[in-house]
């Protein structure tokens, strides 16, 4: 075993003892290590946008990481009239609505009589649609009634949603007017 | 002394909406916690290592047979006197610069002493997997967003609420504040009263409650544990001076053995030592 002397015994002891209460009474090497709790979205761009659920209309500020194509965060935009960076539970989970992994990706198409979801691409998606208006516009339409010229559709109707911007409401109520549609309609006045 | 910073829970402005619930998953990235439907609109129990704020919805029948459905959000209250920290033998719970409690994740070692003496049954425990595999268990609860304080923001859960019944701010301010509440619905609430309980000297998650704390389930008097206060105030203490008085023996002794006892005990072997 070792060979100790009695004072290198008592020498190793008195310098373990000091060791040991060194550590024990409060010197900690892993103090001087700093807290690396980085911002979030320190790195993050920012974008303004619009809640798309209700009618309200709220701010919504929108933090992305562009290297990595995700949204970091989203919170009420405090510089926004009508929120001034508050939001409700559905519009502060709005970040879910780019990161789930149930969102839909692609248009679903069911065809009359089927009940199966077929995915489809845009642009067959937009021809089946302006090819629907068509149709229906020219089956509907009306040209004269009781002798006054009327040029209306009443089969088909538009309805605008949250998300839309002023500019954008005027271009639909614009193309709407110009399909000969009176039911316009936008969920803002509910 | 350092301005402490508090968060203040106003219960009778609060709607129930739980965006703070949101905001506060949608920032810290917590993963969802799904919960059964259990007959109530209070989606969880309790808080939890991943759910760090949550609303209780008690159904309470006031005087006059007036019901009341009482709202309040809940979180880590972020006491003054913290029974997390005092325990903690890892020093991974403490006080950050707001006056609030956080975790130092990199220090936690998962013991669950900090979950056995919270007075108020918010931490958790979490299991985590490292790369190689290996299970470890981490303390996890609200940090009052402290990565946003520093940067000069508010709690997530705070900037969020639309009905201001979350308000950030500097304590005294925030307890001024509360009190001219107090005064405003004390006609509609006249049980109402502050939260803000002194056996923890104060939290810095606080309250204005429209009914009493047992009503919420709130501790009237919440406490430090007797035990966490005995062994970290008293007998630790001492064992830490004891170990100091044995140091000091040794050391004494041997000076001793040194200046005095030198031809009686010392000398033979000294002379063979090879220093």
């Amino acid at each position: 075993m070792f060979d100790l002397s009695r004072r290198q015994f008592l020498k190793l002891s008195g310098a373990t003892a000091a060791t040991v209460a060194v550590v024990e009474l409060g010197f900690n090497p892993n103090e001087a290590k700093a807290q690396a709790n980085e911002y979030k979205i320190a790195r993050a761009s920012t974008t303004p946008t619009i809640c798309p659920y209700c009618s309200v209309g709220c701010g919504i500020l929108v933090h992305v990481n562009e290297e990595k194509n995700d949204v970091l965060y989203t919170e009420g935009d405090p510089d926004h009239p009508i929120n001034k960076g508050s939001l409700c539970s559905k519009g502060t989970s709005i970040r879910q609505l780019y990161t789930s992994d149930r969102r839909v990706e692609k248009p679903l198409y069911r065809a009359p009589g089927s009940s199966e979801w077929v995915e489809k691409d845009w642009d067959w998606t937009l021809n089946k649609i302006a090819e629907k208006i068509k149709k229906t516009r020219d089956e509907s339409f009306v040209e004269r009634e009781n002798g006054i010229t009327v040029n209306r559709t009443e089969a088909i109707a538009s309805l605008g949603g949250a998300a839309l911007e002023n500019e954008e409401c005027y271009l639909i109520a614009k193309f709407m007017r110009g399909l000969g549609a009176t039911f316009i309609e936008h969920q803002a006045r509910i | 002394m350092t301005t402490k910073y508090a968060k203040l829970v106003d219960t009778t402005r609060c709607n129930g909406c739980r965006a703070c619930m949101v905001a506060c998953k949608n920032w810290n990235d917590l993963p969802v916690d799904p919960e059964e439907f259990k007959g109530s609109y209070q989606s969880h129990d309790k808080c939890g290592a991943n759910t760090w704020n949550m609303l209780t919805f008690t159904e309470h029948v006031a005087e006059g047979n007036r019901f009341e459905w009482l709202f309040r959000h809940t979180a880590c209250f972020h006491c003054t006197d913290a029974a997390c920290v005092k325990v903690c033998p890892a020093d991974a719970m403490h006080f950050t610069e707001f006056g609030t409690v956080n975790t130092n994740y990199d220090k936690c070692i998962g013991c669950g002493y900090c979950v056995q003496n919270c007075p108020f049954g918010i931490v958790e425990l979490e299991t985590h997997t490292d790369e190689n595999g290996t299970e470890y268990e981490l303390a996890q609860k609200c940090v009052m967003c402290v990565d946003r304080l520093r940067e000069g923001d508010q709690p997530a859960c705070v900037e969020i609420c639309h009905m201001d019944a979350l308000i950030y701010g500097e304590k005294a301010d925030m307890e001024a504040l509360a009190e001219e509440r107090l005064a405003e619905i004390k006609e509609r609430f006249p049980n109402a009263n502050i939260y803000n309980p002194v056996g923890v000297e104060g939290t810095q998650t606080f309250y204005l409650l429209a009914e009493p704390p047992s009503v919420y389930g709130l501790p009237e008097n919440p406490r430090v544990p007797l035990s966490a206060t005995v062994w970290k105030d008293y007998a630790q203490p001492l064992g830490k001076a004891m170990l100091g008085v044995t140091t000091m023996a040794v050391i004494g002794g041997y000076i001793s053995n040194k200046l005095f006892n030198k031809d009686d005990h010392g000398a033979d072997e000294g002379e063979e030592s090879n220093e």
